[in-house]
């Protein structure tokens, strides 16, 4: 009955998580700025796990593995884009903190909609963001629930498994606000790290005698898995396209862009950056795991690629205590995101889309209940898209970053380009945004493999460029101020 | 409110009025450095696109990622002091 052991053990590191989650908001005061920016208040060591578990994601830890496993090589991207993700933050973090301390901002759109003065653009990007959140947030359901189904030798089924994680999330962010989520990252990041390098090299010495011996195993069944190219899974243009969004695209994603406002001063943020690369060497044991299990399983006995590390626990004959932990860890990946994305989401469908709408304002207790609802309502929608939805991990992945990748051009205009207008910030989005999705949904082929987000990109700038050219400059003291950060 | 290029307060604005021309020398270096570094790594198939030889156990392509990981790691780390001891200097950016 070892099932019953590690469903327990489950348990109990859920139960741990809640506490820790809701006993770090406890005793701060109630307001708008404590719940989502912790009063910008975080330290180096609290920043570092927070924007850390954002990244250790159920698609680093259940999806990169999947990748090594099943397309080789074009894994090496994620390495790539995990340690490059928040250099371009070197950018804009700052100047979003500066921004943020004097006009009181604790999102992204606000920013953006203060320079340009529109509330269309708020508009446009709460409702970009949440459908992306959307979809990200459904891929680390099926993560948890790919856990428990395993863990229970399937005697929890999918909706269950997708349940019981992320009710436990939404209480934590509901009570303890950002600083919830900031101490469980810090818990579950380490506790995640520990657990990849064990097993990764575990692994590679336990089934192979080393890692050499084991990429040489891998190149002699398949010598063009470890390469990319044609005639292997993924393409020149296709890996460099990708990487390349990536890396552009990872701090536009809203919930990370605000975690700006919530470091203490502009040196915790730079040491954040500085320190962030060593995230990326801690995926590289999470990668042999993959790699390890091609020489196990065959593709059509494993099902789904992203179930490769659960398999791999479970056929090789581990103690139950050990296979309960592993899978405690992996689910602590999904639930580290899960936590940092429906915080921002709640806040974000709050403060963006509903604030603007109305017309009187909220005060700021009523604000921070709105978000809590919000919390709330976006959990549950999402679960039910999880349910229902389809498609692989990886994929609904890249598809959302496509669309968050659009708002690059606006970060950019607000901090270094004065001229950018209104019109020309709204057209730019509104074009990035619908040439992605017509490409996603194939109204739009595919140019030479590259990347949908980098086509639109171009795109995006240009038409900001042409258009903030033919209409009237806005305000010049008004602008200034942004470029003046 | 005057703008460091001279213009009619519109023109592209990379770095806040008064910077000295030291720290704005700096920026752009290391700005073209990290640019390289990440064109390097989404490009990296022109340089490693081997399986051999094995680098600390790993296939060539694979080290030659990390590698740059950890040149990239080493140079924001320089550039974190440098911008520290401005600071430090009373310089500030």
């Amino acid at each position: 009955m070892s099932w019953i052991t590690v469903t327990i053990i489950i348990f109990i590191y859920l139960l741990f998580i809640l506490f820790l989650g809701t006993a770090g908001g406890r005793g701060r005061e109630r307001s708008v700025v404590e719940y989502i920016a912790a009063s910008r208040n975080l330290g180096f060591f609290v920043m570092y796990f927070l924007m850390g578990g954002a990244i250790f994601s159920a698609f680093a830890y259940l999806g990169g593995p999947g990748w090594a496993y099943s397309k080789g090589a074009a894994a090496f991207y994620i390495l790539g884009y995990c340690a490059l993700g928040l250099v371009p933050w070197w950018l804009w973090g700052p100047r979003a903190l500066r921004a943020g301390k004097k006009f009181k901002y604790v999102t992204q759109a606000q920013l953006f909609t203060d320079r340009f003065q529109s509330n269309a653009l708020s508009v446009i990007i709460a409702i970009v963001s949440v459908l992306a959140f959307i979809q990200y947030i459904t891929l680390q359901m099926k993560g948890s629930a790919y856990i428990f189904e395993i863990a229970s030798g399937g005697r929890i089924p999918f909706w269950a498994g997708a349940l019981i994680a992320y009710v436990v999330v939404v209480i934590y962010v509901f009570y303890g606000g950002v600083r919830g989520v900031a101490w469980t990252n810090v818990f579950q990041g380490a506790f995640m790290i520990v657990i990849a390098w064990v097993l990764g090299l575990y692994f590679a010495y336990k089934l192979y005698g080393g890692p050499s011996e084991m990429f040489r195993q891998i190149m002699d069944a398949n010598p063009t898995h470890l390469l990319v190219g044609p005639g292997t899974k993924m393409s020149f243009a296709g890996f460099s396209s990708a990487l390349l969004v990536s890396v552009l695209g990872f701090a536009m994603w809203p919930h990370l862009f605000m975690k700006a406002y919530t470091a203490q001063s502009e040196k915790v943020l730079k040491q954040t950056i500085v320190m962030y690369p060593t995230f990326a060497i801690f995926m590289v044991p999470v990668l042999f795991i993959g790699f390890a299990g091609i020489m196990q399983v065959t593709p059509d006995a494993l099902g789904a690629p992203d179930r490769i590390l659960p398999w791999m626990f479970m056929h090789l004959k581990f103690p139950a205590i050990i296979v309960g932990l592993v899978l405690a860890a992996a689910l602590a990946a999904a639930m580290s995101t899960q936590d940092t994305i429906t915080h921002a989401a709640g806040s974000i469908f709050a403060q963006d889309l509903v604030e603007p709408l109305k017309k009187e304002k909220h005060t700021d207790k009523e604000a921070t209940r709105w978000i809590r609802i919000s919390v709330v309502g976006f959990g549950a929608v999402s679960y039910l898209v999880a349910i229902f939805g389809g498609q692989t991990l990886v994929s609904l992945l890249l598809g959302a970053y496509g669309s968050i990748v659009q708002l690059l051009p606006l970060a950019v205009a607000t901090f270094f380009w004065p001229r950018a207008t209104k019109a020309g910030a709204i057209c730019g989005v509104l074009v990035g945004v619908l040439f992605n999705f017509g490409i996603v949904l194939n109204f739009i082929p595919m140019f030479w493999g590259i990347h949908a987000g980098i086509q639109g990109l171009v795109l995006n700038f240009i038409v900001l460029i042409v258009v903030s050219l033919l209409t009237k400059p806005m305000d010049r003291e008004h602008v200034q101020k942004f470029v003046t950060l | 409110m005057s703008n460091d290029q001279g213009n009619d307060g519109y023109g592209i604005t990379v770095f806040r009025p008064g910077t000295p021309p030291g720290v704005k020398g700096r920026g752009m270096i290391f700005f073209i450095i990290l640019c390289l570094i990440i064109l390097i790594q989404a490009f990296y198939w022109l340089f490693a696109n081997s399986v051999k030889p094995f680098v600390l156990g790993m296939p060539f392509g694979m080290f030659f990622i990390v590698l740059f990981i950890a040149i990239e790691f080493v140079v924001l780390l320089i550039l974190y002091f440098a911008e520290a001891k401005d600071v430090s200097e009373g310089g500030g950016t």
